[in-house]
């Protein structure tokens, strides 16, 4: 594992909670990062919504193909189990017979995936959501891997409830819904966008991203305006200051 | 708007008239408030001058959603309770269940009656055997949505009256039309102008 990797990652995430904070944005240089740090091939943060479902809020690569994986897991798979049971769940061969989620392991094993793990993220004794990692070879995360990876789980948590002071459950409520509420947002831009510039949806939403970044503006709030505009024109993105030498 | 007592329109148009409450911040937010005691400290510092007022009409909680699909606003959805305390365990989701009906409900009635909502009598008929299809949310609907902005040269909130009114036009799953246009499988057109009226020449 890569000492300076996890050092950045958790300035890097710490930083993000401390300038314009959007959950979105948050969530995805945490599944992004998880994907370096923990040698998976993927990852995604699935949140449980109190009408009954898991929602995706956030993937290592927006590809349809990825996302519909998480999708499928509200029928089956680890992340339902992991939420229903509120422990890490682990498959190390989606390849081999016998599989306990069959639709989920033939979607997964078709995507190139071999091996899953589901990470609680936990708030006291609710479990809110899951930390979803994929990778290509069969076997096992090792033991510190999977504690790191329960680690940026609660970090998940952490960040999610990161805007009001948490006093009860209602509060967690009301940011859960608000960003899965930005997560849609984000999704019709995304729409918008690769419609408008004839690109694919992982690359609509790097353009959003890197441009919120490069623009000092939260995720969302650029989506929000992209989406509400009267034109399909996305601005053009700010002049770099140049970093002084 | 719609209320249900007197209660709720003293509620609702004290909202209005202070320029505060739990709707009110629900409109900038997109976010649920959930104010479970009126009488606590948080209400008080939050809404100075809708909270005693709320008190006095008899609200002791006042538990107010939006009604929003991202960047598509309908409306808010404002309940109260008499006493005070938290939703019970599972109030919460039907209540969030509650709020996508009525989105799709307000939604569909800005369609234009001409196939431009998806309940072309107006009167709720589509809910019969039909559960809501933003009970189970997909992302392919929301990007579809966007896509439809720039093929159909409309609003966001348009695009979605007219994908699901394409659906239920097609008898389909929203999320299949949705998943077809995504994969640029299916396009839709902005109407046709009106044919001009013919010449009738010589």
């Amino acid at each position: 594992m890569d000492a300076d990797l996890l050092s950045d990652t958790f300035v890097d995430l710490a930083d993000t909670m401390v300038a314009d904070f959007d959950i979105i944005d948050f969530l995805h240089l945490l599944t992004d990062r998880s994907v370096a740090l923990l040698s998976a091939s993927a990852a995604g943060v699935m949140l449980a919504d109190p009408r009954g479902e898991l929602r995706v809020a956030a993937s290592s690569n927006e590809a349809a193909g990825l996302v519909e994986l998480f999708q499928i897991q509200n029928d089956q798979g680890p992340c339902l189990d992991c939420f229903r049971t509120g422990q890490p769940v682990t498959a190390t061969d989606l390849a081999g017979p016998g599989q306990q989620w069959p639709r989920f392991a033939a979607a997964a094993t078709q995507a190139g995936f071999r091996t899953v793990e589901a990470l609680p993220m936990r708030l006291r004794d609710q479990v809110i959501g899951a930390l979803n990692l994929f990778r290509g070879d069969p076997g096992p995360f090792d033991p510190a891997e999977l504690r790191l990876g329960q680690a940026l789980a609660d970090v998940a948590t952490i960040g999610l409830l990161h805007e009001r002071n948490v006093r009860c459950s209602d509060t967690l409520a009301e940011q859960l819904q608000r960003a899965l509420n930005s997560r849609v947002v984000i999704e019709q831009a995304k729409g918008k966008l690769a419609e408008r510039l004839g690109m694919d949806m992982d690359q609509a939403f790097t353009l959003l991203r890197d441009y919120a970044r490069n623009s000092n503006q939260r995720l969302t709030d650029v989506a929000h305006n992209f989406v509400t505009s009267a034109t399909a024109d996305f601005p053009p993105p700010p002049r770099r200051i140049p970093a002084q030498a | 708007m719609y209320v249900t007592d007197l209660v709720c329109e003293e509620l609702a148009e004290l909202q209005l008239t202070l320029g505060e409450g739990p709707c009110h911040d629900v409109l900038a937010s997109a976010a649920p408030v959930l104010a479970a005691d009126l009488g606590d400290t948080e209400s008080s510092h939050r809404w100075p001058a809708f909270t005693p007022e709320a008190r006095d009409q008899g609200a002791g909680a006042v538990f107010a959603f939006p009604l929003v699909v991202g960047a598509i606003r309908a409306g808010v959805m404002g309940l109260y309770r008499r006493s005070a305390g938290p939703l019970r365990d599972g109030q919460l989701g039907d209540l969030l269940i509650l709020a996508d009906v009525a989105t799709l409900l307000l939604l569909d009635s800005l369609g234009d009656g001409d196939g431009g909502a998806a309940d072309g009598d107006g009167d709720g008929s589509w809910l019969d055997g039909q559960s809501p299809d933003l009970a189970l949310h997909r992302a392919e609907i929301d990007q579809a949505t966007g896509m439809l902005t720039v093929q159909l040269r409309v609003s966001i909130t348009e695009a979605f009256v007219r994908l699901r009114a394409y659906a239920y036009s097609e008898d389909r799953r929203l999320a299949d039309v949705a998943s077809d246009i995504v994969a640029r499988r299916l396009r839709l057109h902005p109407d046709p102008e009106p044919d001009p009226v013919p010449d009738l020449g010589p």
